[in-house]
C-alpha cells in the first residue's frame, strides 16, 4: 500500500501541471464537505479499515483526473458513484480470493448452525457477498440507501433516477437477498 | 387560477395521506389477516424470515463501530498523493486532522431532554406568573373597592371618586347606602 502511495505521488507530482493543480482545490472542499459521509459507506460495504482508506484514495484520484482535472458538474453524484463501484470492485477481488483458499482456512462454509446464522461477522460477510452479487442498478440502490444512509430523493439524484423508481428498486433488490441469503444456508 | 390549483394540490396530499393509511391498515404487516396467512404457511414463514435477517444483517452492518481516527487516516493517505501544490494547503492540515463529527440530529439529541424539561419549566412559571399576577390584581382591586365603599360611607361619592379616581364603581348596595347617608 506504501509503495503504491509513493508512486501515485510520483506520477503526480511530475504528470500533472501546476495550473490544473492550483485550480483543483475543490477536491479538498469536496473532502471537507463529503469526506466523513464516504468513510462510512465504504466502511459498512467493505468491513476493512485499511480497504476502506485504499477505496477513498482510489476515488479521489479518479476525481482528481476526471476529464483532465475538470471539476464534474454533480460533484457528490460523481464522488458517491466512484466510491461505491471502486468499493464492490474490492469487494468482488477479496471474495474471489477468498473462494481461492481451501476450505479449512475458510472456516468451513457448509457447515451452517443456529448460532452461525445469528453470528454477526457471517451474516455481514454472507450480505456483502450478497450485494457484490447484485445486478449494478439495484445495488447502487441499496448501498446508497442503506449503507450511506441516503433519501431517496438524493439517491434520485445521483443516479439519475425519480424517488418513486429508487423505491421501487431497493424493493427488488431486497427481495433477492432474501432469497440468496436464505440460499446460502 | 393559482389559488384553485393550490387548493387541489392540498386536497390531493391530504388524500393521498388517508390512501396510505388505509392501504397500511389493510396490507400492511400489522393487518390481522397477514398475521393469520402468515402462521399457517410455512413458505411465508420461510420469507419473513429471509426478510429478517437481512434487515439483521444490514443492521450489523450499520453499527459496526470503526476506529475513530478513520477519516483522519483516509484523508492523510489521500492528500499525500495528490499535487504538492493542494498538500501544502491549509485546508490539507486540517483535513488530515480532521475526527467524524456527529451529524446535526444526533448532535442536538442529547439536549432533546433538557429542552424539554426546560420547556416544561417555562410553562410552569409562565402559568404560575399568570396566576399570581392575577389573583394579586383581584386582591387590589377588591381592596380599593372595599376602601372606595368605606369612603363613600363616610364622605359621599364625589370625594371617594376624587380619591379613587380610576377604580371601577363599588357594589350599587353600598353606594345606595352611602347615598342615603350623605
Amino acid at each position: 500500500m506504501f509503495s503504491r502511495a509513493i508512486s501515485y505521488r510520483t506520477v503526480w507530482d511530475f504528470a500533472v501541471p501546476d495550473s490544473i493543480a492550483e485550480s483543483q482545490r475543490w477536491i479538498l472542499s469536496t473532502m471537507q464537505k463529503h469526506g466523513q459521509e464516504l468513510v462510512t459507506m465504504l466502511w459498512r460495504i467493505l468491513g476493512n479499515e485499511q480497504d476502506v482508506c485504499d477505496a477513498y484514495q482510489d476515488t479521489f484520484l479518479q476525481l482528481a483526473h476526471h476529464e483532465g482535472g475538470q471539476k464534474p458538474k454533480h460533484i457528490k453524484a460523481y464522488v458517491f458513484r466512484v466510491a461505491n463501484n471502486v468499493a464492490v470492485s474490492m469487494l468482488r477481488r477479496r471474495i474471489t480470493e477468498r473462494n481461492k483458499l481451501p476450505v479449512s482456512i475458510t472456516m468451513g462454509k457448509a457447515t451452517s448452525s443456529p448460532v452461525k446464522e445469528l453470528d454477526s461477522k457471517y451474516l455481514q460477510e454472507t450480505l456483502r457477498e450478497c450485494i457484490a452479487q447484485l445486478p449494478e442498478h439495484l445495488r447502487n440502490v441499496v448501498t446508497l440507501r442503506d449503507l450511506a444512509e441516503l433519501s431517496y430523493a438524493q439517491i434520485g439524484k445521483i443516479l439519475g433516477i425519480s424517488g418513486a423508481t429508487a423505491r421501487v428498486y431497493r424493493c427488488k433488490a431486497i427481495q433477492l437477498l432474501a432469497v440468496w441469503m436464505s440460499k446460502e444456508e | 387560477m393559482k389559488m384553485t390549483e393550490i387548493k387541489t394540490k392540498n386536497k390531493c396530499k391530504r388524500i393521498r395521506g388517508w390512501l396510505y393509511k388505509a392501504i397500511s391498515r389493510s396490507f400492511g404487516s400489522e393487518a390481522n389477516w397477514l398475521n393469520e396467512h402468515i402462521r399457517r404457511c410455512p413458505r411465508c414463514q420461510q420469507r419473513l424470515i429471509s426478510y429478517g435477517k437481512v434487515n439483521l444483517a444490514l443492521s450489523f452492518m450499520k453499527n459496526q463501530p470503526h476506529g475513530l481516527d478513520l477519516l483522519m487516516r483516509a484523508n492523510t493517505q489521500t492528500i499525500a498523493v495528490l499535487k504538492h501544490s493542494l498538500r501544502t494547503e491549509p485546508e490539507a492540515r486540517e483535513l488530515e486532522k480532521k475526527l467524524p463529527e456527529p451529524k446535526t440530529f444526533e448532535r442536538y439529541c442529547k439536549y432533546g431532554h433538557s429542552l424539554a424539561n426546560l420547556a416544561a419549566c417555562i410553562v410552569i412559571l409562565l402559568l404560575m406568573k399568570i396566576g399570581v399576577f392575577s389573583s394579586m390584581d383581584q386582591f387590589h382591586n377588591q381592596g380599593q373597592r372595599v376602601m372606595k365603599q368605606y369612603y363613600t360611607r363616610q364622605v359621599g361619592e364625589d370625594l371617594a371618586d376624587d380619591v379613587f379616581p380610576n377604580n371601577s364603581k363599588p357594589p350599587s348596595s353600598a353606594r345606595s347606602r352611602g347615598l342615603s347617608k350623605a
